[in-house]
């Protein structure tokens, strides 16, 4: 068994190697893609099963936008909303046989966590101006800037860390299980990563839905500062 | 462990990519569909309640009209009750009216049936006296009877005062000395000579004949008449008799 911290090239297009996580992705992306805009067709003012279910997932990200930040969810829904179906989707792939999920790689997680810094840097910017993204870092006082330049790193990376442990972790013992004990014994073990793997979308997503609201809310000026909702501290811990 | 750092950027640029895609067909459209079928629910609601409160308006305006219409009825039926009773009181003072009138009327018809009635009464009775008066000068002697008449005839004039005698002695026109009877010549000649005898010189004499005297002799000139017969006798009565009843 290959090393679950390698990524093996299938071919090259230029410099860059095309994996089978990358080939996945591509896979996964025609899926949400096609499925998306094949249920997406017209959509009417009273709405099918199929409509209805559409926008019960909108709706329910919308809410859980809504519940973190504060804000009305339409900034971060695409952003946010994607991230969590693509990580749920990606983790569900290793249901398929054959099929490695890409979050079990480490490029795919931590190009997301990369993504997730960027953004929270965008959204910062854009709420607040660079000036509100900068005094962001000062809260709740001048003390912790480096403290905070040093975690808005580190909690990114905490992300990507956790992300590729699980997945990678279920990947790996599922494989093990199922080299050591046949075909029946590691549907628990699946049932089981679509659990984690559920969890670990949810957390991810919701996770960097914080770390941008958190850096919008510090990065406003002092007086409009009366409500204390910076729960990113909380979620970390 | 190592991370290919081509492959990282891939992936990031596949999930932006995605990002991008999903955001086009998934996610605005959905939520799009979302916030029309609020902006739709929103509307419909307002419109029931403006139409809900346009049914309540209408409502009000029913029960105000109906409220109306109860009042009206009362009123008109306490007109009807009014007017009518006005036209029971015109009626049943013109029935009264008439009544009265109709009472008159006959109060009236009675009093001159009455007065007819006592008149064809009277002229029965005076009809009933000429004809016993009539039926006692039968059997009495005409000669007699009118030589008594022509006896209160001459007392009559002798009675009269003197100018009164001369006035009517000096008639222009004559004097008629009615008669019920034709006379023969020497009857009037004999007559002429009393009268004038009374009146106490000639005058002009002209004898007539009127049955309806039954008897007695009467003196007529233009302005003097000197009744002397039954019939003026019997008229004197007929008119006491009248007086009477």
């Amino acid at each position: 068994m290959d090393s679950p911290l390698d990524s093996v090239a299938l071919f090259h297009i230029g410099p860059v190697a095309i994996t089978q996580a990358i080939l996945t992705t591509w896979a996964i992306m025609a899926v949400l893609v096609l499925g998306a805009y094949l249920l997406s067709r017209n959509l009417v003012l009273m709405p099918s099963k199929r409509q209805a279910a559409l926008e019960l997932i909108v709706s329910t990200i919308d809410i859980q936008i809504r519940e973190t930040t504060g804000a009305e969810p339409a900034p971060y829904r695409g952003f946010i909303g994607t991230l969590f179906l693509f990580i749920l989707v990606a983790n569900w792939s290793s249901l398929l046989p054959g099929v490695e999920p890409p979050t079990a790689t480490l490029e795919t997680d931590a190009a997301l966590a990369v993504l997730v810094f960027l953004s929270v840097i965008w959204f910062g910017v854009r709420g607040t101006g660079w000036g509100g993204y900068f005094r962001s870092f000062a809260a709740p006082n001048p003390v912790m800037i480096p403290l905070n330049m040093m975690e808005s790193i580190t909690r990114v990376f905490s992300m990507f860390v956790r992300l590729f442990g699980n997945v990678m972790s279920g990947v790996f013992v599922i494989g093990i299980v199922a080299s050591l004990a046949g075909l029946l014994v590691p549907i628990p073990l699946m049932a089981l990563d679509l659990l984690t793997g559920l969890v670990q979308a949810y957390i991810f997503a919701v996770l960097a839905m914080v770390f941008i609201s958190a850096t919008v809310e510090d990065g406003r000026p002092e007086t409009a500062d009366a409500d204390p909702s910076t729960p990113s501290r909380e979620m970390e811990r | 462990m190592t991370i290919d750092f081509w492959g990282l950027g891939l992936q990031a640029i596949n999930f932006l990519i995605l990002v991008w895609l999903l955001t086009r067909v998934f996610w605005r459209p959905v939520a799009a569909a979302i916030v029309a079928r609020q902006t739709a629910a929103r509307s419909l609601l307002n419109e029931g309640k403006s139409l809900q409160a346009k049914a309540d308006a209408a409502l009000a305006e029913v029960a105000e009209i109906r409220a109306g219409m109860a009042a009206e009825r009362e009123a008109l039926l306490a007109k009807a009750a009014t007017e009518a009773e006005t036209a029971t009181k015109a009626v049943l003072a013109e029935a009264r009216d008439k009544a009265d009138k109709l009472i008159a009327a006959a109060e009236l018809a009675r009093k001159r049936d009455a007065e007819a009635a006592r008149a064809r009464e009277a002229a029965r009775s005076a009809e009933l006296a000429v004809d016993i008066a009539r039926r006692l000068l039968d059997r009495l002697p005409r000669e007699e009877v009118q030589a008594a008449f022509l006896d209160l005839l001459v007392k009559a004039l002798t009675e009269m005062k003197p100018q009164d005698r001369a006035a009517l002695q000096g008639a222009r026109e004559g004097i008629e000395l009615v008669g019920p009877t034709d006379l023969e010549a020497a009857e009037q000649a004999r007559i002429a000579k009393a009268v004038q005898t009374a009146l106490g010189g000639p005058a002009k004499l002209r004898f007539v004949t009127e049955p309806e005297l039954i008897a007695g002799f009467e003196l007529r000139t233009s302005h003097f008449v000197l009744h002397n017969s039954w019939q003026a006798d019997l008229d004197a009565i007929l008119k006491e008799l009248k007086h009477a009843a």
